[in-house]
């Protein structure tokens, strides 16, 4: 799942070519994701993993790192 | 007595040492500590030969080591170049070798980056803010913060020494470097902490990255006035509601942003569960706040008084309009009038200042006026309107290439631009370097971008290609192939491709035409 939207990041998303990206690694922050990127990860995860992400999850908490996504995600699908 | 900027925080460590000078999240920097950190920094450039006038880039998002890499630099007698670390690095490195950086200030965030950077760019020779191997000398922050100030001189810096250049977009398709001096800063903190009664008990929101200019009031005017400047993170941008959370929290009692920042709490916000009662003064800059929107935001924020400001980066700001109640119509409001020490006029294509009411240039003269653009004189000439006085005087006015009118209240009205340079979310854009970039693609034969506005008040970025014969590029393809060359802000977010244009007649490709046909969805 990770690997997955790691993948997805560097290919489809990240302002500049990565090689690697961390888990605890600043999305948001570093300039890795800027808001447009943001808007198309939201829609992309939401496809790829069926879950549906209200307004008032899309708070820094929740993408901040993969390590956030991943759980938010776990959460998610845990109350579905 | 305060002449250059070095000396806001000279001054403010004075008389408020304890007071919290900057805010980033839940990490602060207080005026005393601030001074010193600064002048640590400033020590470390002295001893590595930065002499008056060198030009040192901050490659930082939005953090409190902002606030010392400023502060650092400037009392070092440098000047400081703001690199968005958002933008490709090829853009990057133009800057470093077109300023001929030899130092840069960065944080550990940025170690992945900065790393290309350093070692594509051999005029640099150190790196500030990181301990990596970055290919040039490193130097951590904590190794700056122990240098000893025993025998620091500080720098003696006029007024009319560079302090900042600011890089916008050019019309070549490559990026103008605009100079300012501590003279021009130090005048624009002065008449914003004027204007609104910036105070000790401000706490001044500052939205704008370093490199774009509304960072000013952020950085030099709450400064000025002891007021906490708060960095909004770049995080917090992504997301309104977290964004709305942080206002509350931190109690910001100006906010200063572009529109589409207000617009987006306003949709998006969650700004019925939040207290923004704190708010006094909510001021924006960069392009123009569809009314409807400001009206709505005015309603749910009443006890805030509402300013548009005005003013391209060459004088940073230079007229304002309040609005203390809602706007009772659809109407564009206006720009308003000048603010202190600058005058305006409009004028015609003849260089003739108009009858009033009539549409025409604005121009500019202020004592925030920029000190021309980088290594580019003649370009600087020609963005100047002078009126001659008496042999050998003149008043020199900055010609804004924007269109304006005044109107029966004696306040201005803005009607665009009189070029092809057009804002989208903020950022300013050349359509024309856009296009450039498009021809460099072998199979595109012409293209034509635009900027479309429905009806939603959306701007929305689209270039229409016309595709060599038997090409098979498509939209996804010319996208990748934009990515090295231009910021993500600058790539159409919508490519469409057409065997032939409309015309106009000396059959230039038409795109007033184009824009109507997007319009009307016939592309």
């Amino acid at each position: 799942m990770i690997a997955k939207i790691a993948n997805y990041i560097k290919q489809e998303i990240a302002n500049e070519p990565l090689d690697n990206l961390g888990e605890q690694e600043d999305l948001l922050g570093s300039g890795i994701i800027d808001s447009m990127g943001m808007i198309r990860l939201i829609s992309y995860l939401e496809q790829e993993f069926q879950v549906t992400i209200p307004a008032e999850d899309m708070v820094v908490e929740n993408f901040m790192t993969l390590a956030h996504i991943l759980e938010f995600l776990s959460k998610k699908k845990g109350e579905q | 007595m305060i002449y250059n900027l070095a000396q806001i925080i000279q001054y403010a460590a004075e008389r408020a040492p304890k007071k919290q000078a900057f805010r980033c999240i839940d990490e602060f920097i207080a005026y005393g500590d601030l001074e010193k950190k600064s002048n640590q920094l400033a020590q470390y450039f002295i001893r590595a030969g930065v002499k008056k006038g060198d030009r040192i880039g901050i490659y930082m998002n939005r953090c409190l080591e902002t606030t010392v890499a400023v502060y650092g630099i400037l009392k070092a007698g440098a000047a400081y170049i703001p690199l968005d670390p958002f933008i490709p690095i090829s853009r990057i490195l133009f800057m470093v070798e077109d300023c001929e950086m030899e130092h840069l200030v960065t944080t550990p965030a940025q170690n992945r980056k900065i790393k290309n950077i350093a070692t594509e760019a051999p005029s640099i020779k150190s790196v500030v803010g990181t301990s990596e191997d970055v290919g040039a000398t490193s130097i951590s922050w904590d190794s700056i913060f122990a240098l000893s100030l025993e025998n620091y001189k500080p720098v003696w810096i006029l007024e009319q020494d560079l302090a900042f250049i600011l890089y916008t977009s050019g019309s070549t398709g490559t990026p103008k470097g605009v100079m300012h001096t501590h003279q021009s800063g130090l005048a624009l903190a002065r008449l914003a902490a004027d204007l609104y009664n910036f105070g000790p008990d401000d706490r001044v929101g500052n939205f704008a990255p370093l490199h774009f200019d509304p960072s000013t009031f952020g950085y030099f005017s709450a400064p000025l006035s002891l007021s906490t400047t708060i960095i909004i993170p770049d995080a917090h941008l992504k997301f309104p509601a977290s964004l709305s959370a942080l206002v509350e929290k931190e109690k910001i009692t100006i906010w200063y942003s572009v529109p589409l920042m207000l617009i987006q709490t306003l949709l998006k916000g969650n700004i019925e569960n939040h207290d923004f009662s704190s708010l006094r003064w909510v001021l924006f800059i960069g392009e123009v706040f569809i009314t409807k929107h400001l009206r709505a935001l005015m309603e749910k924020w009443p006890q805030a008084t509402f300013s548009n400001l005005y003013g391209p980066v060459e004088v940073i700001a230079c007229t304002y309009y309040h609005l203390n109640m809602p706007p009772k119509t659809d109407d564009p409001i206006p720009i308003g009038k000048v603010w202190g020490n600058t005058e305006c006029k409009i004028i015609n294509s003849c260089g003739i200042e108009v009858q009033r009411g009539e549409i025409g240039e604005l121009v500019v003269r202020t004592a925030t006026m920029m000190k021309g653009y980088w290594k580019n004189r003649e370009l600087t000439e020609k963005s100047l309107y002078k009126e001659k006085i008496a042999e050998g005087y003149e008043h020199v006015f900055y010609k804004t290439g924007d269109l304006a009118q005044e109107n029966e209240a004696g306040d201005y009205l803005f009607h665009g631009r009189n070029d092809r340079q057009v804002k989208v979310r903020g950022y300013r854009l050349e359509l024309d370097e856009i296009e450039l970039t498009f021809l460099k693609h072998e199979e595109v034969k012409e293209v034509a971008v635009v900027v479309v506005e429905r009806d939603t008040g959306v701007k929305e970025l689209i270039a229409v290609v016309r595709p060599m014969d038997g090409s098979k590029i498509d939209a996804a393809s010319m996208m990748t192939f934009c990515k090295p060359y231009l910021p993500a802000y600058a790539i159409p977010e919508t490519i469409k491709f057409r065997e032939d244009f409309p015309r106009t007649g000396s059959g230039k490709i038409s795109r007033t035409e184009i824009t109507k046909m997007l319009l009307a969805k016939e592309i």
